[in-house]
């Protein structure tokens, strides 16, 4: 292989995978929200509390891969229509403040009580007081914040995909696959995310939903993982059938300096690992409606694991994205 | 279809090359290089080396290239800033003052024809000598290549040397495939010398 310089790179990743992160435990936590309510309570609060801060940090290393870290602010002068990096900069900064509105609504006191509400008047003429939510006002404030931050929240987890997808000059990214699969990944380890947070952390002494809010994430994420395979196999199929760059492009993670860790790292035990941990635990429930298998440690492993594949999928596409170009035609 | 480069009216800078007239001596690396004090190590404008064919049948051809100056940059397009814009002219430019070297147009160009200069912290490329262009001066590669392989002129003109070349000559571009309409024009090279 001829000598290549990789411009993007691991600060490029780690911001992809991160804001990937944040903008799925967004996602996960405003879905148990809405059809769990009161029984998936543990796993929206943790989500919530997650989701700012990935992608806060990825956006700070995004900042320093500049040659001119100091000079960003540039990106908020202008809005470049044509560019996803200019869209998805603004995307971002809104997700990011939707992110931490929802935090603070799930933050125990007193944090919670910066966001006030303006109460009715006592009696006309005097000045409006601002109070901070009560429970009710709270609930609601958490369901609608969900709702306006779904589609935002989407929008990253699609955008950090487009914005290699953008680009015709490397056949890799240039696939609808690289969207499809990053949106899909980021749900995953943002479900993941909260998978692990949720196992580490000791469940309180009669918190009865344990077995339920496990069963909901574990099934989400089988279902999210398999859409994956369903997203990689067709691309596969479709490269190896394509033109020469595309086919070419597709040889890097067949048998190039990528197979190994694409294969073993992202397939294996990102996507087939996890896949059979999380069959082997929801089986009984399939099977034999009893309980979801929970052991800690397994929930633990399996969320690892869909993390450490997330991050190696993005590793690889980032880098071997930059090795794929276009048929030497040198050849008149 | 509208063809951007070759719209009457409006001055359109091309390169028209012919390879079988470089002989990789690289004088146009060097004079760019001393024109617009590209950082060491790094080039403006480069020479590809192709070799062809089975021992003992071997030719190498040497192709010119530098910046395409595309009608639809793939560059311009992705630039997060603005900093990347298109002149009236068809120039591609950078402004360095605007560019946060997020280096996504590095990813975008097809000809890889970007590079990060340390010493501006900006991404730098070719910029046909738009200095000298304005001061009716042809660029500097131009001007240094001793085999003539580099021929430099407004194609919306019929009468420049660009414009007859390629009315004479059957012609190429590189990775049209990208859409990106390159302004670098390259003669085939497999005909006679006259």
């Amino acid at each position: 292989m001829e000598h290549i310089e990789f411009h993007w790179n691991a600060l490029i990743v780690f911001y992809l995978f991160t804001a990937g992160v944040s903008a799925g435990a967004f996602f996960v936590s405003g879905l148990a929200t809405y059809l769990g309510g009161e029984r998936y309570k543990r796993i929206s609060r943790i989500g919530a509390l997650i989701a700012p801060w990935p992608v806060m940090l990825g956006l700070l290393s995004l900042v320093f891969d500049l040659t001119k870290p100091f000079e960003f602010w540039w990106l908020f002068l202008t809005v470049q229509a044509t560019s996803p990096m200019s869209i998805g900069a603004w995307l971002l900064t809104l997700f990011t403040v939707v992110a931490l509105v929802y935090f603070l609504l799930w933050f125990p006191r007193p944090w919670r009580d910066l966001l006030k509400a303006p109460q009715r008047r006592s009696a006309p003429n005097t000045p409006r007081i601002w109070k901070p939510l009560d429970q009710a006002q709270i609930n609601k404030a958490r369901r609608i914040v969900a709702a306006i931050g779904a589609p935002i929240s989407i929008g990253v987890g699609m955008y950090t995909g487009v914005l290699l997808g953008a680009v015709p000059a490397r056949p890799l990214w240039n696939t609808p696959m690289v969207a499809q699969l990053f949106l899909v990944s980021a749900m995953s380890t943002g479900a993941a995310a909260v998978l692990l947070i949720a196992a580490l952390l000791r469940p309180k002494a009669g918190h009865d939903y344990l077995h339920e809010e496990r069963r909901f994430l574990v099934s989400l994420d089988i279902m999210l993982i398999l859409v994956e395979i369903f997203i990689v196999t067709p691309f596969f199929l479709h490269q190896a059938l394509s033109t020469w760059s595309s086919s070419s492009s597709l040889r890097i993670l067949l048998g190039g300096p990528y197979t190994l860790l694409f294969w073993l790292g992202f397939v294996l035990l990102g996507l087939l690992a996890p896949l059979a941990i999380e069959g082997f635990e929801l089986f009984p429930v399939v099977w034999r409606e009893q309980a979801v298998r929970y052991s800690r440690l397994w929930a633990g492993l399996s969320a690892t694991l869909v993390l450490v594949g997330g991050a190696v999928l993005r590793y690889v596409i980032v880098f071997a994205g930059q090795v794929s170009h276009f048929l030497p035609l040198y050849t008149r | 279809m509208d063809h951007p480069n070759t719209s009457p009216a409006k001055t359109r800078w091309v390169f028209v090359m012919e390879p079988e007239r470089c002989i990789d001596c690289e004088a146009c690396m060097i004079s760019c290089s001393v024109e617009n004090e590209a950082p060491l190590g790094k080039h403006r404008n480069w020479i590809v080396k192709i070799d062809k064919g089975i021992y003992p049948n071997l030719s190498t051809t040497f192709l010119p290239e530098n910046c395409h100056h595309c009608s639809n940059p793939p560059c311009e397009r992705v630039c997060p800033t603005g900093a990347t814009y298109r002149r009236e002219d068809g120039l591609v430019l950078v402004d360095f003052d605007k560019c946060i070297g997020c280096k996504y147009c590095m990813m975008a160009c097809p000809y890889d024809a970007r590079f990060v200069n340390e010493e501006k912290k900006a991404v730098d490329k070719c910029t046909f000598c738009v200095h000298r262009l304005d001061a009716g001066l042809p660029p500097a590669c131009v001007e240094t290549c001793i085999g003539h392989a580099r021929h430099f002129g407004n194609i919306n003109d019929p009468e420049s040397e660009v414009a007859k070349l390629l009315a004479k000559h059957p012609y190429y571009r590189l990775y049209e495939e990208a859409g990106s309409e390159p302004a670098i024009y390259y003669i085939y090279s497999n005909r006679v010398i006259e």
